[in-house]
């Protein structure tokens, strides 16, 4: 059996000690440690890499990545769902067909001139556009968690999540994929950036202005939506500025609004008067009250607090938030020196920070695929219906307060799908899968009806249509502007007529060769090698002995050799419980 | 009463459930790891079922309700005024009095108030208000307003009745992630959502070694304990919730929408030992800047219909006069309406507390519409506490200054 560097956390006394260790403290475990904080894990061979770059060229791979190749990383391919006459989508179905009733024509659809139902065309489109956009969104978040698990700059993406999660929108609200899109380049791109610029630019994205309602905020009448969040949450926390700075931060935004994917100012609606705002005064736009914003040193602590808590652990203490506020205000908000400090600091390697992480759901995944070797995320089980099951749904996350995180991604409930989730990667349910994206839910029955050749009136009808009389049927037609029930329906078929499949492909590994490749002679091997290849946290005595006798019963012998034409499944199920430990929920 | 019989096909009798239940979760979670499972014997069982009768549920409506437009106060001129688009027309309201005027969509709540189930508790809220939806949600969800604790006041109930955390499943929280009001020092809340994805997934042949899954005695530090714990308590509160929902009928009435209430139902009918339920609302319609009416008409329906719904299910299952639900939002709304024909946050709020043992009518002093404070709002008549302290001590019979940390005035709305 290969020698394996064992578990090595340092001592207790390198806790909230921000000095750097140096290469003598530097191994295969800190490595690990390291690429499963600073990315999403990986596998042996990768962390063996790391592990030989040094301590100092390690982390510098990881904090500087930008001349690193990173040939997979390809754009989204749309499916082309939007045109131009949704420029403007109306809020709610009522202001569309209220346009139309008014106009004849709403999101480039005419209404009939006569017949039953004239602005049935036009509530359709609405729902189009509603199915469309959701359906899209699937496929975005597709495609970033593949860039997740693709990438060769694991911090750039785990960065880019965090601003996701903390600059956070949902495409419930902003309901446009594009706009969805348009963020995570920005996160991307702005990762491990200048903080400032990318809170301004984050102050500039449409996403974010429809989702805090800038259309609403102008001279006169501000809506204090954003300026309130932009304080609470993105910034320096509740408690810093009084409900004077709110309205005032608000005028300073007025006039900012967007046109489709572009950032506008109308200086009509702009309010360019005297501001008094955190103790200063004068005409402020909404990027002078950002850079005074960033000139409060909560701010600074408050931004680098939440670095911290995302990558290292949940508790840190006043003087640790203090101390690494300093470095991210000396650095003029610059992300890459603070990651610096953090990730080779005595304080990160310390036993407190090990194990002091609980993965957040995408993060779990994008982890099991790292771990495993796999390099696709597969289309069984579908990658958002599992992430939502065990709490996070990317892309919407719950409020403009992002996720909690830490200790609240675990209940009973949510603990269980992550087995439950690991179970669906490793054995999945390949015949009894249905591709939620081509199931139209509640819609569905209606549209047997009328595929049945029911009417509308029909068709909607709360009872069973096949249950009543014609004269029933005949009385529940009825003569109505439009039905939304059935645009449901019709939006939904309309939007999957267009969209690209997700492949519904499984994850392809091979753990026997993984376990034999390992040199692992019997089953107590191959549970240790497993053990050692995926937790960050040893389990119990207990744990593993249950794991190894579970192994070697369904082997039917103690010796892999013997059973290397079929242990597949075995190994499989013994990866599924691994999975399922308290430990494994842990970086 | 029909509830006693043996739950049909699960060879599981209505009282053994009460045994697993009990069980469930008390095994001194917080701050040890204890003995796994805590068994509880056949005396304390019975107690703990003495216990079991009464039940309070919170329906959080999360979003901040528009008060002024849920109790309407049609009779003060000033409304109309504050409101000349989006106030709700004298005709359009189910009448209280030649005051107030209930919300023309919340007939199913007005319903339980004409039957004299409903206290309507006016100008409730704290002082020196905050306008951000998660600052005021934990200022409620803790009861300590410009404050915290580490504890939510659900939470810290639950200790007052049992400080020594034996019995189990006191606390269920429906709700996709942990409320912080249920977050308790010992009694570890039941979390969940859906009933039916409330289990784990496995092969037989794994089955030996889930019980091995958290056998780690040595935690590796605070992550690791929690995740511990809750692998521990998680088994066996995956099987009870989900025994219940199966034998629950009310979820196959199409025209019984509870919203999340049905599972509080279904556990209630299980006999479960739950005393206090927490149910914030999902996707919350009630945050109502933009174009306010059709969205809080259509939130305030299915909010009414749902309660509604829900006291005809505890009639239904002979538990009505065990159960009270306190209604509550984080703040009311900004008494003018904005000009985006909807309204800003808030201060004062109107609350609700149902149930056969409360005595219906109005509470509270109505918060003046003349005049307003901090910036067109309302004033708060009524100490959030004060609610609470009414429900913990003359419903709960909890030592109400025990969980607040003060005394508070109490309300008299429970029938003595």
């Amino acid at each position: 059996m290969a020698n394996r560097t064992g578990w090595s956390p340092g001592p207790p006394e390198w806790k909230e000690d921000l000095a750097p260790i140096t290469g003598a403290d530097w191994n295969y475990d800190r490595a690990a440690h390291l690429l499963s904080h600073a990315g999403f894990g990986g596998t042996p061979v990768e962390i063996q890499q790391l592990a030989d770059l040094g301590l100092e060229r390690a982390i510098r791979s990881l904090v500087h990545y930008e001349t690193i190749p990173n040939p997979k990383m390809q754009p989204f391919v749309e499916s082309g769902l939007w045109d131009s006459s949704l420029n403007g989508f109306p809020e709610s179905r009522p202001e569309a067909t209220d346009r139309a009733l008014k106009s004849g024509v709403s999101m480039g659809i005419d209404t009939k001139p006569e017949g039953n139902r004239p602005v049935q065309p036009v509530s359709d489109r609405f729902f189009y556009w509603l199915r469309a956009t959701m359906l899209e969104t699937r496929r975005l978040g597709y495609w970033w968690a593949n860039r997740m698990v693709q990438t060769t700059h694991p911090l750039e993406q785990k960065m880019a999540l965090l601003w996701h999660g903390h600059f956070a929108t949902h495409e419930n609200k902003v309901r446009d994929y594009r706009k969805m899109m348009q963020q995570i380049d920005l996160f991307e791109r702005g990762a491990t950036g200048n903080l400032r610029d990318l809170t301004i630019k984050v102050a500039e994205n449409p996403a974010m202005l429809y989702f805090l309602d800038a259309q609403y905020n102008v001279k006169g009448a501000p809506n204090e939506n954003f300026a309130r969040e932009v304080m609470e949450l993105f910034t320096m926390g509740v408690g810093n500025y009084s409900e004077k700075d709110v309205r005032e931060c608000a005028r300073a935004f007025t006039g900012w609004y967007f046109d489709n994917l572009t950032f506008k100012v109308d200086p009509a609606k702009h309010d360019a008067g005297e501001k008094t705002f955190l103790g200063r005064t004068g005409n402020f736009d909404g990027v002078d009250v950002l850079k005074i914003v960033f000139e409060q040193p909560v701010t600074a602590e408050y931004l680098a607090a939440k670095i911290y808590r995302f990558l290292v652990r949940d508790e840190l203490s006043p003087d640790l938030r203090k101390k690494l506020g300093a470095v991210l205000r000396t650095n003029n908000f610059e992300v890459k020196p603070l990651l610096m400090v953090i990730l080779s600091s005595k304080d990160f390697y310390s036993q407190a920070s090990y194990g002091g992480h609980i993965k957040g759901p995408v993060e779990h995944l994008i982890t099991m695929m790292r771990h495993l070797g796999v390099d696709e995320v597969p289309g069984v089980p579908d990658f958002n219906q599992s992430t939502i099951a065990m709490g996070q749904h990317l892309l919407n996350p719950p409020s403009v307060a992002g996720w909690a995180g830490g200790k609240a991604w675990i209940t009973p409930g949510m603990l269980i799908e992550r087995g439950n989730v690991a179970r669906e990667v490793l054995i999945p349910d390949m015949t009894g899968f249905r591709d939620w994206n081509f199931g139209a839910g509640s819609d569905g029955v209606l549209g047997s009806r009328l595929r049945d050749g029911y009417d509308i009136g029909a068709a909607t009808a709360v009872g069973d249509p096949s249950r009543m009389s014609t004269f029933d049927m005949v009385n529940l037609e009825r003569d109505e502007q439009f039905n939304t029930r059935i645009s449901g329906y019709i939006g939904w078929q309309q939007a999957a007529r267009k969209l690209i499949p997700t492949p519904r492909n499984a994850a392809q590994f091979d753990l026997t060769q993984m376990v034999l490749q390992s040199e692992a002679k019997t089953a107590a091997d191959a549970v240790d090698y497993l053990l050692w290849r995926l937790l960050r946290v040893p389990t119990a005595k207990a744990t593993r002995d249950a794991l190894v006798e579970f192994l070697t019963r369904e082997l039917g012998t103690d010796s892999l050799v013997r059973a290397k034409t079929y242990m597949e499944d075995a190994l499989r199920m013994t990866v599924h419980l691994i999975m399922s430990t308290p430990e494994y929920q842990l970086a | 009463m029909a509830t006693r019989d043996r739950l049909s096909g699960s060879g599981v009798s209505r009282r053994d459930m009460i045994r697993i239940g009990a069980g469930g979760l008390g095994f001194g979670l917080v701050g040890g790891i204890g003995p796994v499972p805590f068994v509880l014997n056949r005396a304390s069982l019975a107690a703990a079922a003495e216990q079991s009768g009464k039940i309070l549920v919170v329906f959080e409506w999360f979003g901040g309700n528009d008060g002024l437009n849920t109790i309407v106060p049609y009779g003060d001129p000033m409304y109309y005024k504050h409101r000349p688009t989006i106030g709700i027309k004298e005709r359009d309201l189910l009448k209280i009095d030649a005051q107030f005027g209930w919300h023309k969509s919340m007939r199913g709540m007005k319903q339980l108030y004409d039957e004299g189930k409903v206290a309507i508790v006016q100008g409730v809220g704290y002082d020196q208000p905050s306008f951000s939806h998660f600052t005021s949600v934990s200022f409620w969800h803790t009861a300590a307003p410009n404050s915290g604790n580490e504890y939510g006041w659900i939470g810290r109930t639950a200790s007052a009745i049992d400080p020594a955390g034996t019995r189990g499943n006191m606390i269920v929280n429906i709700s996709d992630s942990q409320t912080l009001a249920v977050k308790g020092e010992n009694h570890v809340p039941l979390v969940f959502i859906d009933p039916t994805r409330f289990q784990r997934g496995v092969f037989a042949q794994e089955k030996p070694v889930l019980d091995a899954l958290g056998a780690q005695h040595q935690p590796f530090g605070d992550a690791h304990q929690y995740v511990l714990e809750v692998t521990r308590s998680a088994a066996q509160a995956s099987e009870l919730v989900r025994a219940a929902w199966s034998h629950y009928r009310g979820k196959d009435n199409p025209d019984l929408r509870l919203l999340d209430l049905d599972k509080v139902a279904a556990l209630i009918e299980a006999d479960f030992p739950t005393k206090l339920y927490y149910v914030p609302l999902r996707n919350s319609l009630f945050d109502t800047h933009v174009n306010q009416a059709a969205p809080h008409d259509r939130q305030l329906e299915y909010c009414a219909d749902a309660v509604a719904g829900f006291f005809h299910e505890m009639q239904r299952i002979g538990r009505a006069d065990d159960v009270v639900m306190y209604i509550h939002s984080e703040f009311g709304r900004r008494v003018p309406e904005n000009t985006s024909l909807g309204t800003d946050h808030g201060t004062a709020q109107v609350n609700f507390v149902i149930g056969n043992g409360v005595k219906g009518g109005l509470y509270g002093t109505p918060p003046s519409l003349t005049n307003l404070v901090l910036g067109d709002n309302l004033e708060t008549t009524t100490d959030f506490r004060q609610v609470y302290a009414t429900l913990i001590e003359n419903w709960l019979r909890a030592d109400s200054a025990k969980v607040l940390g003060q005394k508070f005035e109490t309300l008299k709305i429970f029938r003595a």
